[in-house]
């Protein structure tokens, strides 16, 4: 399926390093990576292979010191801070390892958090809150905090979270990494069929060869440029 | 509302929602708001209360004459033949006159007497005042609270309501004065005024007593109105001989007032601002903790795409309600410990003044702003500091 679509991520010739105790290291020193709309990738590598650099690219928090990094028909290597703050807004949804919701908030307005961003009245984004939540399997715990709740169920609020603004990309980082195997079926399950059924196109770092099953093609990063490439059977 | 009002409504319902994980560090800066707000408070109604007291004894329909070049009674000396040239004096001098055209004046000295509280038995030097008969009646808002004025002539006192409670001195009750005994004949209200302060007496006795004959330290007149002042100075000034002082007794009473609440001021100010600078030192600790507290929640929310100025705003808003709530601590414990507080201090004639402190509207408007300052200025480096955290701290750390 996604071979025929164009492409809806581009990083091409992308130089990143970091200055560390004075010594400049390379992270990346002319990475490609083309990912077309709709596809599912997961990211592999060691530690230190530039899988959270890639992710923080990606996700508008980190720039390339040089080289295209295009998603969609926006370049985010030519925007400031600010515009690439709302891009994200606009464009795409993070899921964290760690699920990242605001304790002293309830399901439902963490969920509604990036809805705040948009131009909405609070009906509106109560019905996307009530659609997205019920998508999620999480209807009727919206008055709910995320504290008594499961570790899988809290990822399902993060993911909640992520596509309330119906973006077209999901970056995940680790999204299993903090549950036990069934939860994190469970987990992965959900981002397939955001995948396939919602054409979500979804960048998943993860160390969890199981979870890598799960996307439709696996790429494995190792020294800053990608090694390998498996494709789903 | 706007997007942005959404974002930072969020950030700060979510900072002041994560109080209570950091409650000691919180009720640490409310406290230490607190003492600050109470600390100024405490000096400004006490200035405001000596104040008060002052200028509740002054009128400007009273005109007082000093002699000697001084404007205080202490030290003012006015000779007979002041007193003689005035009261021959024919025409309009701005001042009141009796049925025979006599003026409407009293001479009076002040002669500082020591005297024992029932409460612990310490000697306080107080004001004993000698004046004409009329003197009560020259002043503004002078009433009788129980018996009656001295006798010309006679060794009897009216003490005022205040010192009366404070030293137990009941109608009819004999108290030494220097060497001889005195009578109360009776007490008077001035309204918390710096009159409550003094012990009145008939001027030739309080002479007699104390080896003063002959002696006016000033004289105090009734004008026919305010605005007669101009024409008394200008009749007053054209006695030579002696250099003479026409001022109101509003006047002579703000002056006073002035230096000493001034002198209030310029200890308090200094004092608390000194407080203010650690307090707010504080502030921005307790800021900062609460930042690094809140470090995953930021860096998540701007990796959402919440902007810099909903975490600035969020940080910010939360010092300065801790320095609100401090401020209201401070004070109500003010007004609890300070208003109505009887405080006293040396006032005109080196005789000890009594009066109230006052924690009024500005005194508490004055401190409270000063606690809120301590937020907006503690809180504010915290504030952009939340404003640069790395948003890499939302996608490795454990939220």
């Amino acid at each position: 399926m996604t071979e025929n679509i164009a492409p809806y991520i581009v990083l091409s010739g992308v130089r990143k390093a970091y200055r560390i105790g004075g010594e400049m290291i390379s992270i990346f020193s002319g990475l490609d990576l083309t990912i077309p709309q709709g596809d599912f990738v997961a990211v592999m590598g060691p530690s230190g292979s530039g899988k959270s650099t890639l992710l923080n690219m990606l996700a508008g928090i980190d720039s390339p010191d040089s080289g295209t990094l295009r998603i969609g028909t926006s370049r985010l290597d030519q925007m400031g801070e600010a515009a690439r703050a709302a891009w994200r807004a606009h464009n795409m949804g993070i899921v964290f390892q760690f699920y990242n919701l605001l304790p002293m908030l309830s399901v439902a307005e963490n969920v509604e958090l990036p809805l705040l961003l948009k131009p909405l009245s609070r009906k509106e984004r109560r019905l996307r809150v009530d659609k997205v939540l019920d998508l999620v399997g999480l209807a009727g715990r919206a008055k709910q905090y995320p504290a008594l709740m499961s570790g899988g169920q809290q990822q399902r609020i993060g993911i909640a979270r992520a596509i309330v603004s119906d973006p077209g990309l999901l970056l995940c980082d680790e999204p299993t990494g903090d549950l036990d195997r069934k939860s994190a079926d469970e987990v992965l399950e959900m981002l397939r069929f955001l995948n396939r059924h919602l054409q979500k196109t979804i960048v998943m770092v993860t160390h969890d060869p199981q979870a890598a099953l799960y996307a439709r093609r696996t790429l494995h990063l190792d020294k800053g440029d990608f090694v390998e490439e498996k494709r789903a059977a | 509302m706007s997007t942005h009002s959404r974002q930072a409504l969020v950030m700060i319902r979510t900072n002041l929602s994560s109080l209570p994980r950091r409650r000691a560090i919180s009720i640490s800066m409310i406290l230490s708001v607190a003492l600050v707000v109470c600390v100024l408070a405490g000096f400004l109604s006490m200035a405001k209360g000596f104040e008060t007291a002052l200028n509740g004894a002054g009128s400007p329909a009273v005109a007082v004459i000093l002699g000697g070049g001084t404007n205080q009674e202490t030290g003012s000396d006015i000779p007979a033949s002041v007193i003689r040239t005035l009261g021959a004096m024919t025409g309009d001098l701005g001042v009141t006159r009796n049925a025979d055209g006599q003026l409407v004046v009293s001479r009076e000295i002040v002669v500082p007497v020591d005297m024992k509280q029932i409460t612990n038995g310490a000697a306080r030097t107080l004001a004993l005042r000698g004046m004409d008969a009329l003197g009560p009646s020259i002043r503004d808002g002078i009433g009788l609270s129980a018996g009656r004025y001295f006798t010309p002539g006679a060794r009897e006192i009216v003490v005022g309501d205040r010192l009366a409670s404070e030293f137990g001195l009941a109608v009819g009750d004999t108290v030494r004065l220097g060497a001889v005994d005195w009578t109360v004949a009776g007490h008077f209200s001035a309204h918390g005024s710096a009159f409550e302060s003094e012990i009145w007496a008939d001027l030739d006795a309080v002479r007699a007593a104390f080896d003063r004959q002959g002696q006016v330290q000033s004289l105090k007149l009734r004008l026919t109105d305010p605005a007669a002042l101009k024409l008394l100075q200008d009749k007053v000034a054209t006695i030579t001989g002696t250099p003479l002082v026409v001022l109101s007794e509003a006047d002579l009473y703000a002056a006073q007032s002035g230096r000493t609440a001034g002198l209030i001021r310029l200890f308090g100010w200094p004092l608390a601002l000194l407080m203010a600078v650690g307090a707010a030192a504080g502030a921005l600790n307790t800021m900062m903790s609460s930042v690094t507290d809140r470090t995953v929640e930021i860096a998540t929310v701007r990796a959402l795409g919440f902007s810099r100025l909903s975490a600035f705003l969020g940080t910010w808003v939360e010092a300065i309600v801790l320095a609100g709530a401090g401020g209201i601590v401070g004070l109500l414990a003010s007004w609890l410990i300070f208003n109505g507080w009887q405080a006293s201090t040396i006032g005109a004639n080196n005789a000890r003044m009594a009066f109230q402190l006052a924690v009024t509207p500005d005194v508490l408007v004055t401190s409270g702003l000063l606690g809120l300052a301590i937020g907006i200025l503690g809180g504010a480096l915290p504030a952009i500091a939340a404003t640069r955290l790395p948003l890499t701290a939302a996608l490795r750390a454990r939220g």
